[in-house]
């Protein structure tokens, strides 16, 4: 009997062999492949893979289990126990095991990689392989977010770092694809990994990611059948791609945001009464159809994709858009007649170019003088990070734990905190929404801080805009994920 | 004829001095920094992480000693390496300018193939319907931008010709016919301008030469239309359309560039545009140098086509 078993095993296995070349159609060439280094989406689009981290994030926003079968954390919230498969091997055939994913967080904390994802992990006090199955990571302090941060933890194999020094040309991970060929500004092929842990999968043979820099191109080859996928869609193309035959249009809210941010150590921005008035100036109904043809929703200061942590927008009473109570608030202020200012963005984003127009018109409606100082995007980010501007129009990421997004962007002295943004109940908000493990608590803790920040901020929050792919009838098995992590790649078939 | 020549080519020595000045300084003045752009706006940049990456890019020395830095390199074949991959530029130029090449030169071969027939066939029958209908042809050619007509190109392909192959790029000793398939449509859109620029010069020129005197006096003596027409004015014509040629070859690299950023090409225009992007100087920097070399050269070429075609053309 139980040879039967293993038979009939045997026989589902072999139906589920890969066949068949996914074609993707991206828009940049990954400028890195190192896990540990890079930062553009372009780069985490093969990394994801490539890579595995411990946990992942899946289609409802939730962690699952990936090179850690399960987790436990103790009483104190200091010390994380997670037990790992012992069923999952490297691109280049050895084991992976616990000394892997200490060896990987070391390297990540390592001021000589320069690791964008350092900060995520500066709660790690001590890290340690008990066993090849088990790690534990001891904290310095309770870090709530501490979980949230380990889809980020990707594992690479020490011997392939010292051969080659880093790992942005080459790829050797766990995950359900290995890297196969490069060829810069043409494309980019991933073979499916043989001995890949999830049963069944990954389930095409090839994968390839096609180098395409015009939107229009794209939807073209998408239409003809050329290319399979496309994982990001901007909304105009969305349009005329979702009537083509055989061409399926996915779509999910976003957890980027376009936002208004204000230089709160300059005058009138320090006054909370201005902020608010921007806030009741704008229309944020106006923008979703202005700007993203109606693809968008108001945004609060966190998506509403976060389902568990997102208060509604509509409890925001600045939300109401109300150009006379604004320019009310304005004389309060001292401003009777409106003032001057300057806002900074790019036209690199036609969404971002764009909404820099509007917001301009809507605030000249509530009687400012309104300038737009489109800028070079290397400007942008130099003036930006320097704090030089009035106010600026720009899209920030999201990311699936409150923390990640807002203590580094609202704390006193935060690495985004380029609004010079100062208060001492929202700091200590901050603070204690990082250490307390409790998750009503924890809820509690961020509608306060919503409701803080949503008004009188240094952000004037404006829309989540949707994030669109599209793929051929043949392609089945796609979901398309909020962070715009492409995971479920690895479960497409094609028909 | 030699000393000409080599009396040119050291002219081009000047003028590759004066070109890499100019890149040199052009790519600095624009504004952004270039390793404020590359840390991009990650959230642990340290003004350490900031000055070690412009240490390592030589970026923190004057500009004059980046300049001889790489002036001296580029002098012994060492174009530098590429802030991104870390390749050396030659590699990655010598990797795209075939592809480039090779779309340039079938868009100059198809742009000439086509023009001289339209031309001729304008100032044969001036005034005519044959004419008014090349006249405004070739000005919708010249307005039409290129951008625009590739991407309707490409529209109209996947509508009505969904198994034409037309993204995308295959090297021709690998696939001869795919490569041909996919390079029909760039080289149109490419050699669309050209075409309608080449078609008027040559039909005014044309226009112009047949209402010579010995054009008539050729006519007065019983010649055949046909033989005063190839033999004696097309001829003589040819001077201005080969001087209006090597002018094009300067658009048709420009034109090129935003071709193979539509059809998805690998060539050195979307080298070049990723480069500046990026503020990948030294990658930047070989390729507008490299591509300086292409049009001079050229323009050499064409020089000395005068004499071929007009033997009273000397140099000296």
């Amino acid at each position: 009997m139980k040879r039967f078993a293993l038979l009939v095993v045997a026989c589902v296995g072999l139906a589920f062999a890969q066949t068949g070349t996914l074609e993707l159609a991206v828009d940049s060439s990954p400028a890195g492949l190192d896990p540990h280094k890079v930062t553009a989406f372009s780069s985490f689009a093969v990394i994801s893979q490539v890579y595995d981290g411990l946990l992942e994030i899946n289609a409802d926003l939730q962690l699952e289990g990936a090179l850690a079968e399960s987790y436990t954390i103790s009483d104190d919230g200091l010390v994380y126990t997670f037990t790992l498969r012992d069923d999952v091997v490297f691109h280049n055939g050895r084991a992976f095991g616990a000394e892997d994913v200490v060896y990987s967080l070391e390297r990540i904390l390592d001021p000589e990689t320069g690791s964008p994802q350092a900060s995520r992990f500066n709660q790690v006090a001590n890290a340690e392989a008990v066993d090849a199955r088990t790690v534990v990571f001891t904290l310095t302090e309770p870090f709530a977010p501490f979980l949230s941060n380990m889809p980020n933890l990707y594992v690479v194999p020490r011997e392939v770092v010292e051969e080659h020094g880093d790992l942005q040309q080459v790829a050797v991970g766990t995950g359900p694809f290995a890297l196969a060929e490069v060829v810069p500004d043409t494309f980019l092929r991933l073979e499916a990994n043989a001995d890949y842990y999830r049963p069944g999968e990954p389930g095409v043979a090839t994968l390839r990611y096609n180098v395409v820099p015009e939107a229009s191109t794209r939807a073209a080859g998408l239409r003809t059948g050329t290319y399979h996928l496309i994982p990001d869609v901007d909304p105009t193309t969305a349009l005329t791609l979702g009537s083509a035959p055989n061409v399926t249009l996915l779509e999910v809210p976003g957890l980027a945001y376009t936002l208004v941010g204000m230089n709160v150590t300059r005058e009138p921005f320090d006054d909370p009464r201005v902020r608010r008035a921007i806030n009741l100036a704008l229309d944020r109904e106006e923008l979703v159809d202005g700007v993203f043809l109606g693809n968008a929703v108001p945004a609060g200061p966190l998506s509403e994709a976060l389902t568990d942590w997102a208060v509604p927008t509509e409890t925001f009473p600045c939300y109401a858009h109300d150009p006379a109570a604004a320019r009310e608030l304005l004389a309060e202020a001292g401003y009777p007649d409106g003032f001057e200012f300057t806002i900074l963005t790019f036209g690199t984003r036609r969404d971002v170019a764009d909404t820099a127009q509007v917001v301009q018109a809507q605030l000249e409606r509530a009687g400012l003088n309104v300038t737009v100082n489109v800028a070079e995007f290397g400007t942008f980010v130099q003036d930006w990070s320097n704090s030089n501007f009035d106010a600026f129009v720009s899209l920030n990421g999201g990311n699936i734990d409150p923390d990640g997004y807002m203590h580094r962007t609202f704390i006193t002295g935060g690495s985004t905190n380029v609004f010079q943004y100062s208060d001492p109940t929202v700091d200590a908000l901050l603070e204690r929404g990082r250490t307390t493990a409790d998750v009503a608590e924890r809820q509690s803790i961020y509608t306060e801080l919503q409701s803080a920040l949503a008004c009188e901020g240094p952000i004037a929050h404006l829309n989540y805009g949707t994030l669109f792919s599209a793929h051929r009838a043949e392609v089945q098995g796609f979901e398309q994920i909020a962070t715009g992590n492409l995971r479920y790649l690895r479960s497409v078939t094609l028909r | 004829m030699t000393t000409y020549v080599i009396r040119r080519l050291l002219d081009l020595a000047f003028v590759l001095f004066g070109v890499s000045v100019l890149i040199f300084m052009m790519l600095r003045l624009i504004p952004g920094d270039a390793v404020a752009i590359m840390l991009g706006a990650n959230i642990d940049i340290t003004p350490e992480r900031i000055e070690a990456l412009r240490r390592q890019l030589g970026l923190h020395l004057p500009l004059h000693q980046q300049y001889a830095q790489w002036l001296g390199g580029v002098l012994q074949g060492d174009f530098g390496r590429s802030v991104w991959t870390g390749r050396p530029v030659a590699d990655e130029i010598v990797g795209r300018l075939p592809v480039t090449l090779q779309l340039s030169f079938m868009a100059l071969a198809f742009a000439i193939v086509v023009s001289f027939p339209l031309g001729m066939l304008a100032a044969g029958a001036r005034g005519g319907r044959a004419d008014a209908v090349v006249r405004l042809a070739s000005i919708v050619g010249l307005t039409l931008p290129s951008f625009w007509v590739g991407v309707l190109l490409l529209y109209v392909t996947s509508m009505y010709l969904p198994a034409w192959p037309t993204i995308g790029y295959v090297p021709f000793v690998e696939d001869p016919v795919g490569n041909l398939a996919r390079m029909a449509l760039p080289t149109f859109a490419v050699a669309l301008p050209m075409i309608a620029a080449l078609t008027r010069i040559l039909r005014s020129s044309l226009l112009d030469v047949l209402s010579l005197d010995y054009i008539r006096t050729g006519k007065a003596k019983g010649l055949a239309t046909r033989t005063l027409f190839y033999k004696h004015a097309l001829r003589n014509a040819m001077i201005p359309v080969i001087t209006v040629i090597g002018v094009q070859v300067g658009y048709l690299l420009s034109g090129v560039v935003v071709i193979e950023q539509v059809f998805a090409i690998p060539g050195l225009g979307r080298l070049v545009i990723g480069a500046i992007n990026e503020r990948n100087y030294p990658l930047a920097q070989g390729v507008i140098l490299v591509a300086t070399v292409v049009f001079v050269f050229v323009n050499l070429v064409v020089d000395l086509a005068y004499a071929w075609i007009d033997p009273r053309v000397e140099y000296t």
